[in-house]
Formats: C-alpha cells, structure tokens, sequence
C-alpha cells in the first residue's frame, strides 16, 4: 500500500518510491530509505508526521503517495 | 600568525550553531550570505599560534542541493574549499547523518568528525565504537555535548594538528565496477572523487560510459551512486554501533503527545503565543520608555550644558542634542524589544518547539498558501513589525520569507493603534467598531498582497512539506543570551546606522533653511504643501496633514505630535532648569522602576502594549474635528495604516531583503494606502452627505 494510507500508530517497511520529483532525494537522505521501518506518529491536516530510527520526520500526504510500503 | 578556515557541516538540528557559540563566544558574526537571504555564521578563535576561522554552514541532508540554503553550502565546499571540515553529527541519528559523511569524505578534504549530543545517544541505548570509526575513516572523531558545550573545546588542538598534519581521511571504496569507470574518467592525479563523480555524472564526453554503466548495474548512474553511498553509509554504522533493547521511554514522544495533541494542540499554541507576545512587549516597554527619557531628558540636555559651557551657538547645540542625541535614542529604543523577542524566539527555536508550530498550523496557514511557520511573524507583527520581519529568519524557503516580509507591515501595530483611538473617538460613535475594521483591513490588504505575489512573482514555486523534528531540549541560558547578543549587535550596526541616517535627514528638513521659527517654513513645510495636492483627492488638502506626514515616517505614532506643533495647537514646552547631579539620581530611580514594571507587566493578564496612552492635549482634538470631516479622517486613517510609515520597518526589510525589494515595497504600500484612503473617502462622503 501507499504510506499515506497507513493508520496512526502504524508501523511498515518502505518498499520502493516513485514519481521524479526531486523533494524525493531528500527524503530518502532525511532517512526514509528502503528497507527501513517507519512508524506513523499522527495525521494532521496534509501531512503525516513519521518516526525513523530516532528521528521525527514531517512530509505531506501528497509526498506519501510516492511511497510504496508494507 | 596563520590561519584556518574550518567549514561547520552537518544535518539540520545537529546542534552546529551551539558547538560555534561555544568555540567561537563573543566574536560570532551573523549576516547574509551573498545573493540569498540564508544567514550566515561566522566566529573566529585564536588558539595556539593560529587565527581558526569558523563558518558555520546552513544544515544539509546531502549534497545534492534543491533549496537556497543546501545551494549554500554546496557551492561554499565546491567553490571555497576551506582547509578543513568539522562534520557534525547527531549521534542519535548516526545512520542517517553518515550518508553526508560520505559524501563529505568524496571531497578528500581533511575533516574531523564530531559526535555530538552523545549523551541523548547513551540514553538510548546506542553505543558508538568511536575508536574504530577513526580507523575505518582515518579522520578523527571526538564526542561533544552542545548543550553544556562538554569537549567542544578540545576540538582546538585537533583542528590545528590535522591541519598542519596534512592528515586526509581514508580514500572511500566503492564497488569495484564503479571504481574502474571512476577512474576512467580520471585526467589528473589531484581529481578528488567528487570531482570524478561529477564527471561521470554530467560530462557529455562521458556518455557511453553511463551507457554501460546502466548496463552493467541495471539503473542509471544517478541510482548507482546514491545506491553506493547508501550502502557505504549503512555499512560504516553497522560496523561501529551497538544498539542495546530499549529501556526507557523517549521524553520527547511524551511531550508530544500533549504539545500535537490533535485538539489541545491547537490552543496550547495559542497560549503559548500569548505569552511569547505579552512577555516580549510588556517586558520591554519600561524599558523602551526608559531609554527614550534617558537619552531625552538627561544625555540631551547634559550635551547642551556642555557645549553651552564651550561657548557653541545655537544652532551646533539643536544638531547635536535634538538630531544626533534623539537620532540615537532613536535607535536604541528599539533595542529592549529586539533583544527581548530575539530571547523569545531563540528559546522557541532551541527548544524544539517552532518546527512544531509549523506542523500544527500548516493546516490552516496552507489555505491561505503560507507555510505553518508563517504564522509565527504574522502574529509577532501585531506588537511591531520590525521584530517580526526580523522573525522571518526561521523560514526556510525565499519564496515563504518575501511572501510573509511583504505581509507583516500590513499587520497593525500600537504605534497605529495611538493613531486610530486620536481619530476615531473624534469622528465615530463607535470607536471600537472603527478600529476592528481598520485591523481586518490591514489583515485583508496583506492576504491581497501574498495572493498577488503568489500568482505573479512567486508562481509555480510548489513546496512540498519535508521537515525534521527535532528532540525537546532544554538551550542553556548562556547560549541563548549569547545568540541574543549577536543578532542586537547586528540589528544595531545595520538597521540601526540606516535608522540613525534617516531620522537625521527628517530632522534637517524640519529645521532648516537654519533659523526657522514654525514648521511652515522649513523644507519640510515646502515639501508638505507641494504634495498637499496629492492628498486632495482624499479629502486631506489641507498642507498641515501632508506636512505631518513627513516626520512620521520615523514612527506612525509621531504624526500626533508633529501635528500638534504644525498646527500650533499646543504651546513650545517650557525650558526646565537641569541639574547633572539631581537629573542622573531621577534616571537611575526611573531604571529601577522600569525594572520593577516590567516584571510586574508580565503578571497581568491583559497585554498592556494594547493599552492606549493619551498623548495630546484636547486642544489638538478640537482643531482637527473642526479641519476634517468624518470621512477624510477615515482615509487619513487608512493611508496611515496601510503605507509603511516606519522608519524602523523600512530599514530592517532594507537589512533582510534588500534595498531593491524595501524601496519598492514603501512604494507600493503607498500606492495601495492612497488608493483605498480615496475609495473610502469618496465612498464615505457619498454616505454621509444623503
């Protein structure tokens, strides 16, 4: 499934990324990389707020659809 | 003596911008960087036999810029080569942060690699074999606490032996296939292996070989080195960290439960800005009142005692106790509040909690095309607006920093506030009524402003939302005041010079041609009544309105008192006998009690910068009720609020963004405020006339 689509409290493996935006290179050098496990903290307005190994990263459900997890 | 110049790298939030205050102390400069409205840090220390300058360069995730502030950074590395780099890092967030290790470590340049906040990552459980990780990079690594600034100091004498060492980090290795197509491309010994990447990345004579790469690898080039770094990056963490199970619960995941609550969230902000507002402006008033009759009531007239005593004329001791002595005061009144927000914001910044702000609010900052931090300036320009331009700095983009500089000015302030209550119980039933609408007014032209901005200059600029947030932590009150006192001494060598300039200009025009008795015959009063006619069409024609607008540029609140004395409504005050002695014991019981209000100020619950003071006598009242009408006072009102007639305002906007975008923005606000100041009144004398 998308990550837009996981439930809060959630936690999922990022499997691959699409689209060609280059926001996307970033994200994935802020952390969210595949393979790695992803937490869902809280849904607020657009966006989505995530927990990677220690660090608490925001990016807006648009971004999240690009992101295919499991 | 030599020197070093050290480049500060590493992740936004990594506690760069502690470990420079504490190395660098009271020599930190901040400024601009060239072209962009990225802030740039520098300090310098002595240490040894050796001048180390320090930049601090803004965070990065990689270096493969997309915004201004990565574009920094990467050109300062590409371009500027500095002797040596301090690689920052998040110890909790090792993993992540080494992928711009890497990166750094394809430029060959001597590094040194600093584990910051170590202790949060002891907490957690990650143990770092630190010893093992300098022989894999063969680059020295010390631990550090930014926040106590804990090891930061050792970091001296370890800069200096690698820089005179020579000392370069282990040559990278990455899969044999990419290492032979690297150096294919390879023309000269010295390429550093960005460079050969860059090479093979971009350079069109190495086109089949990005064929064959693809080939080989089964993605493109472009995948194959981020692949490569990933790998290595996992593979130097998977080598030098332990991770122990987890014990204890992370505070920052409790605290934000609470402060991102999905309904308390919300009104724990508001409350919080509240105070942030009510303590910035209530704290500081004694205190600018202070100054203001410090400068006024004992160094001017001290300066007229002395230059009488040297025998000057008149005319010296009017330039230097009215235009120099006031210009400065001028100046420095500002400085309580900006010291004061500055603490405020700092303190916001640090502790974690801003990039919060902007998560809760990006909700409804997002309708009106605004990013969630926004609202932070917006709201600070309520209590003055060249606190909250100044504000701006803690927004990423320059796109967000122009839309919401270009918006704060519409956002009354109190000095509008004196204004408006003058005019409006003169002319209105219903004051109060009157005055909300001007508020909404402004609130209304500065949406109006961003939309126009937004669809003309700023089109087709889509952001995405991408920010880190990071741990609560406590700032030490040494490094928040350290931080407050470079940007005070930077607000008042820049703003401040232009501010001293300008007022000393206004004050020329009121006074000369030399021996002028009333404001109608200065150049002032020549100026006035030749744009008299500019104002006819609001119902403004007469030249003593126009002539007080002219030192009101300093301050909107002055256009009171000047009007008082070009209206000669109110007597010249009357010379007082001044006694040194006596008046400096008056100065010195008024600062205590300026201490004492300013902490009584924050006990009470209303803001009290809302709290209007008459300022003019009754006799001014009764002129201008007689010289305007209702509906000219309303426009006179909306010019007032809408065109940036604050000195103050100008000069910072001129200091953020430039002389260019201040110029033409006091230009359009003109425009606008003269504009609606004729729709209403002719609107208004339609309305009031049947």
């Amino acid at each position: 499934m998308k990550l837009e689509e996981v439930k809060p409290g959630q936690e999922v493996t990022i499997l691959s990324f699409s689209g060609k935006e280059s926001i996307l290179e970033k994200v994935q050098a802020m952390g969210l990389r595949k393979g790695r496990r992803v937490a869902l903290l809280q849904k607020l307005g657009r966006n989505l707020l995530l927990k990677v190994d220690n660090s608490r990263i925001v990016i807006s459900k648009e971004l999240a659809k690009n992101i295919e997890v499991q | 003596m030599k020197s070093i110049r050290v480049a500060l790298v590493g992740n936004p939030n990594v506690g760069k911008t502690s470990i420079l205050n504490h190395l660098a102390g009271t020599s930190l400069k901040v400024g601009n960087w060239p072209g962009v409205t990225v802030e740039k840090r520098e300090g310098k220390v002595n240490f040894w036999n050796y001048e180390i300058n320090l930049v601090d360069l803004p965070g990065i995730y990689t270096l493969e810029p997309i915004s201004d502030d990565e574009w920094v950074a990467y050109n300062y590395l590409r371009n500027e080569k500095p002797d040596l780099i301090l690689n920052i890092i998040e110890t909790p967030n090792m993993e992540r942060d080494f992928l711009l290790t890497v990166e750094l470590l394809e430029q060959e340049l001597p590094m040194v690699l600093v584990l910051n906040m170590s202790d949060e990552a002891q907490k957690l459980g990650i143990d770092v074999k630190d010893k093992w990780l300098s022989e894999i990079l063969g680059v020295r690594v010390l631990r550090t606490n930014g926040r106590t600034g804990e090891g930061v100091k050792a970091l001296l004498p370890n800069i200096v032996e690698v820089f005179n060492s020579k000392e370069r980090p282990n040559p990278l290795k990455y899969s044999k296939e990419l290492e032979e197509f690297l150096e294919k491309v390879r023309e000269r010994e010295d390429e550093t292996k960005a460079e050969l990447i860059k090479k093979l990345l971009e350079d069109e004579r190495f086109k089949d070989y990005r064929e064959s790469i693809r080939k080989i690898f089964g993605k493109n080039m472009h995948e194959v080195i981020k692949d490569e770094r990933y790998a290595t990056a996992h593979g130097i963490y998977k080598e030098v960290v332990h991770r122990k199970p987890l014990t204890s619960r992370d505070i920052t995941d409790s605290i934000d439960k609470i402060l991102l609550h999905p309904w308390l969230g919300i009104p724990i902000f508001l409350l919080v800005m509240f105070f942030v507002f009510k303590i910035s402006f209530d704290f500081s008033a004694p205190f600018m009142d202070w100054i203001e009759g410090f400068i006024n009531g004992f160094v001017a007239p001290l300066a007229v005692e002395v230059l009488t005593y040297l025998g000057a004329g008149e005319l010296i001791k009017r330039v230097v106790s009215e235009a120099l002595i006031g210009g400065v005061g001028f100046v420095l009144t500002f400085l309580p509040l900006i010291a004061v927000i500055y603490f405020m914001l700092s303190l916001l910044e640090f502790s974690g909690y801003l990039p919060r702000i902007a998560f809760l609010m990006d909700k409804f900052m997002h309708r009106l095309g605004l990013h969630g931090k926004s609202l932070v300036p917006l709201l600070l320009g309520f209590g003055c607006n060249v606190p909250a331009i100044v504000a701006t700095r803690t927004l990423e983009t320059r796109r967000d920093k122009l839309l919401v500089i270009a918006m704060i000015p519409f956002m009354s302030c109190p000095a509008r506030l004196v204004v408006f209550s003058f005019f409006a119980v003169i002319f209105f039933k219903n004051p109060a009524l009157v005055i909300f609408s001007l508020y909404l007014l402004g609130i209304v032209v500065a949406l109006i402003t961003a939309l126009i901005l937004r669809k003309s200059l700023f089109k087709g600029s889509l952001y995405h939302f991408v920010m880190e947030l990071p741990p609560y932590r406590l700032p030490t009150l040494r490094l928040l005041l350290r931080v407050v006192w470079v940007y005070v001494k930077d607000f008042l060598y820049r703003a401040g010079t232009l501010i001293f300039a300008a007022s000393v200009v206004i004050w020329l025009l009121l006074n000369l041609p030399p021996g002028v008795k009333n404001p109608s015959e200065s150049i002032a009063g020549y100026i006035g009544k030749s744009i008299a006619p500019l104002f006819a069409p609001l119902g403004l024609e007469d030249w003593r309105m126009s002539t007080s607008l002219i030192p009101a540029f300093l301050a909107r609140e002055i256009v009171l008192s000047s009007m008082a004395t070009i209206y000669a409504a109110e007597s010249k005050e009357e010379q007082k006998e001044f006694n040194p002695s006596q008046a400096l014991k008056d100065q010195g019981l008024s600062l205590l009690l300026a201490f004492k209000e300013a902490f009584t100020n924050i006990f009470k619950p209303v803001p009290t910068a809302f709290e209007v003071k008459e300022e003019s006598a009754d006799s001014l009242r009764s002129v201008i009720a007689k010289s305007l009408s209702p509906s000219s006072a309303l426009a006179f009102m909306i010019f007032l609020l809408l065109y940036t007639s604050c000195l103050g305002t100008v000069a910072t906007m001129w200091r953020e963004v430039g002389k260019r975008f201040a110029l033409l923005f006091l230009a359009y606000s003109l425009l606008i405020g003269w504009f609606l100041g004729f729709l209403v009144y002719r609107l208004g004398s339609l309305l009031w006339s049947t």
